[in-house]
């Protein structure tokens, strides 16, 4: 399963989808990609930033959603303390 | 006489309490709102932290738990390595065992401590340009840190 983390004051928020399914065109995975996606540009409108991860391997920033990824993770706006 | 004051003691301070009780902020009449609301907070700490552990490698965790501190190398700087406090604070920049710099950035909305640890690895591994633009710096003198350059906000 591919999913979206959103970190926020309630911890994380998940969305997850079946990326193989989702290539297959199965309508399910598509509504749960499309309801990703639809986060995923809300907050990068408020200024969040999002990465992918990957075990063993260092993040990279997301810029444009990717179903295939395995793991995003959505950080919220930040500004120097 | 007597009886007659204490009476109106009594109807004073029963009219103080039935005040306090209609406070604005519910404090005395809804104290289960605060309980509440701590164990929202401790249940996003705990699911923060299950998201931590999931994120490091066991060895990076361990480390990240025996010295209160989590290690990053710099991409941008060869010599720099980036130690992310376990709680919310400035991450601290060291060249060997020197300390350079210390940089202070958060997020504009709370998040648990271990939310905070993750933040900072991702910007840092990811996107350590934007990190250090936003980061309002400390230089280490001889009195502790400094602050050398304004607040920005990305």
């Amino acid at each position: 399963m591919a999913s979206m983390r959103i970190l926020s004051a309630r911890g994380d928020t998940a969305v997850e989808w079946d990326a193989a399914k989702f290539t297959e065109g199965d309508p399910e995975a598509r509504a749960a990609v499309a309801e990703a996606e639809r986060l995923f540009q809300e907050l990068k409108a408020k200024g969040a930033t999002a990465f992918t991860v990957r075990p063993g391997r260092p993040a990279e920033r997301l810029d444009v959603f990717d179903p295939l990824a395995e793991q995003i993770v959505i950080v919220p706006r930040v500004a120097g303390g | 006489m007597v009886l007659l004051v204490i009476a109106a003691e009594l109807l004073f301070v029963l009219l103080i309490l039935a005040l306090l009780t209609r406070a604005p902020y519910g404090v005395l009449a809804h104290p289960a709102l605060y309980v509440d609301t701590r164990s929202d907070w401790r249940q996003a700490q705990e699911r923060a932290e299950a998201l931590l552990r999931d994120l490091l490698s066991p060895d990076e965790y361990d480390r990240l738990l025996r010295r209160g501190y989590l290690e990053l190398p710099s991409r941008l700087h060869p010599n720099w390595v980036y130690r992310v406090p376990r709680h919310q604070g400035q991450v601290k920049v060291f060249e060997g065992d020197t300390p350079v710099l210390a940089l202070c950035v958060q997020s504009v909305e709370p998040i648990p401590d271990a939310d905070a640890v993750i933040m900072h690895k991702l910007m840092i591994e990811g996107d350590e340009e934007t990190y250090l633009r936003v980061a309002n710096r400390f230089e280490p003198t001889l009195y502790g840190f400094i602050a050398i350059r304004p607040r920005a906000r990305v």
